[in-house]
């Protein structure tokens, strides 16, 4: 098992090498190249001659890249341009917040597209699995950013029930308040998620349903919630975790959105401040943790994987 | 059968489906607005102030905006920003997407290695966090966004084109045109890609709707076409300040995204089950994409 994680970690190493090299190389395609990054695009002879000399940008770029990526390695980021504080920390300060609404809207998107899945499944082509798909395929379909106009409309603003700005509450420090706060977010994210895991599930349990042991079982006359629950579920789970793992990439740029729409103080929307006041080392910080994270959300979707199907062994 | 014979068959036989005549009839509203735009009595720019965030009125059916513009003429503008952004981002996906997965799958060495790695790079990112950063690197601009938006789909038409090379490059009719002793050039573009077609456009339908989305989210998050162009994401964007006072600006453009992006998503569907259900296992194992 050790060894099976180790081996994976190496695995990722190589494109994790690319792509940091592709984000470092990112600000010598800027116009004006890493100078015009640091000290503005008008800035006097003297100040450009003392930034080249005090970053050593006079370097190789190889040099240049290893020197970055070894302060990197070490959690320095170097300072944002704009607040003149440590990336890193500005990173963590954000960090706890999109943990928070991902695990919330992992929980919504559970509770919602399993139950919808293994409905609509049991049932092909009645008019509850057509009832249930369409749904699925509107939560898929329609833009993340929409719904949750859609909700604050509703909850916020006819209702009253729900704050239309999420603020980050840590949800040990108070959880009605957390609650109410990653209500909405939680829930735009959510039904999105639920939607890739309703219409997934739904195939694979069907793809599971025309099996020889399936037939089995019912001519042995175990009830239908057992066969479906036990048997069914824990085949169709395989092909269905693949699927999800797969599109974890949407999850991530859904959170982005959804932190957006919400002005939800998380990774996403430091990225976008970045952006927009193009503070380049913020920039690469921000997209290299979220690269990380994905990569090893890739990698906890391929343990799993191996959980559920003990046939896979850790080679 | 050549592929273009295959994709007017295809067209044909899509018409039978009640949802993709709805979709293919909306589309049709759509590309209509965009490329009429002009000849319509509307102005997406003029600005009264005194006018702005009216809720929708015989004069402005869709309302006005916080400068007081009309939002129906910004939608309709809007469409020409999003159908351009999407099929110019389609077109540069498939012109260097395609290529590389021909490439790649014909020859199967050393090339086929170094191209698919440089793909699972592009595929390591989610898509629109590389669509931001090379807008970072680029700077604001719809030709930024159009082209971010193009990079992000490359690796999907070079999957499937790769796929089809390799289904295919065994196949007899190949052989032939190699005794009859036609180049790498020739059997890659005019004896393969024309049979493997079918996917391809399927593909580039799907795309077509993710592209849309991509352009609209990129806007709502500010990064995407600038302003005063009209953009959907970008109504959105300021629509969502103004949900008290003039809940409709950010609903309207809101169903029309999404009507647009359902509509694409739907013809791509069919036309996958459609191609399922006649060809072959090579062709099912890709047509479907990542969706």
């Amino acid at each position: 098992m050790t060894a099976y994680i180790l081996r994976r970690l190496a695995q990722m190493l190589p494109v994790l090498l690319l792509a940091s090299f592709a984000i470092f190389a990112m600000i010598y395609a800027v116009p004006g190249g890493p100078v015009a990054v640091i000290v503005g695009e008008n800035a006097s002879q003297e100040e450009i001659a003392a930034a080249i000399q005090r970053y050593g940008l006079d370097r190789p770029m190889v040099v240049q890249y290893l020197d970055w990526l070894g302060r990197a390695l070490t959690g320095d980021f170097g300072l944002s341009l704009h607040s003149r504080q440590p990336v890193l920390q500005l990173i963590g300060e954000r960090l706890p917040a999109t943990a928070q609404l991902a695990l919330a809207a992992i929980i919504v998107a559970l509770v919602l597209g399993i139950p919808v899945g293994i409905a609509s499944a049991v049932k092909p082509n009645s008019w509850l699995d057509r009832v249930l798909s369409g749904w699925s395929a509107l939560a898929l379909g329609v833009p993340t950013f929409w719904v949750g106009i859609l909700l604050i409309l509703l909850f916020a603003v006819e209702l009253r029930w729900l704050p239309s700005a999420s603020r980050h509450v840590p949800f040990w420090e108070s959880p009605f308040e957390a609650l109410r706060s990653l209500a909405l977010p939680a829930i735009t994210l959510g039904l999105y998620v639920s939607g890739i895991l309703a219409r997934f599930l739904r195939a694979s349990l069907i793809g599971e349903s025309r099996s020889d042991y399936v037939r089995t079982a019912r001519a042995k006359g175990v009830p239908e919630n057992r066969i479906v629950g036990l048997h069914m579920m824990r085949n169709a789970l395989l092909p269905f975790v693949t699927i999800v793992g797969l599109m974890m990439a949407n999850f991530i740029g859904g959170a982005v959105v959804t932190e957006a729409v919400f002005t939800y103080p998380g990774l996403g929307r430091l990225l976008i401040q970045a952006i927009s006041t193009r503070d380049y080392p913020l920039i690469q910080g921000c997209i290299l943790v979220i690269l990380v994270g994905y990569m090893l959300i890739n990698l906890l979707v391929d343990l799993l994987y191996a959980w559920i199907d003990p046939r896979i062994e850790y080679r | 059968m050549t592929g273009l014979a295959a994709a007017g068959r295809l067209l044909r036989r899509l018409l039978a489906r009640r949802g993709a005549v709805l979709s293919l009839a909306f589309l049709a509203l759509v590309g209509c607005a965009a490329l009429f735009a002009g000849l319509l009595p509307l102005d997406p720019l003029r600005q009264s102030i005194a006018d702005s965030l009216k809720p929708p009125s015989t004069e402005a059916w869709f309302g006005t905006d916080e400068l007081g513009r009309d939002i129906l003429a910004r939608v309709v503008y809007g469409a020409r920003t999003s159908l351009v952004t999407a099929f110019g981002a389609v077109f540069i996906a498939a012109l260097i997407g395609v290529p590389v997965g021909l490439v790649a799958g014909f020859y199967g060495d050393w090339r086929d290695s170094v191209l698919m790695r440089c793909i699972d790079v592009l595929l390591a990112l989610p898509n629109i966090l590389f669509a931001m950063a090379l807008i970072a690197v680029l700077g604001r601009s719809q030709g930024a966004a159009l082209v971010a938006v193009g990079v992000a789909g490359i690796p999907s038409f070079a999957r499937i084109a790769r796929a089809q090379v390799m289904a295919l490059r065994q196949l007899d009719f190949v052989t032939a045109v190699r005794g009859f002793g036609g180049g790498p050039g020739y059997i890659m573009f005019r004896t393969i890609l024309p049979n493997a077609l079918s996917p391809l456009v399927v593909q580039a339908i799907v795309l077509a709707s993710i592209a849309i989305l991509l352009e609209a989210a990129l806007s709502f998050l500010g990064v995407g076409v600038p302003p005063p162009t009209p953009s959907w994401g970008e109504m959105l964007r300021t629509g969502k300040s103004y949900l008290y006072e003039a809940p409709t600006y950010a609903v309207l453009p809101g169903i029309v995204l999404t009507l647009t992006i359902l509509s694409f998503d739907t013809i791509g569907r069919a036309m996958t089950a459609l191609i399922d259900r006649d060809e072959t296992d090579a062709v099912r194992e890709t047509a479907g994409g990542r969706r």
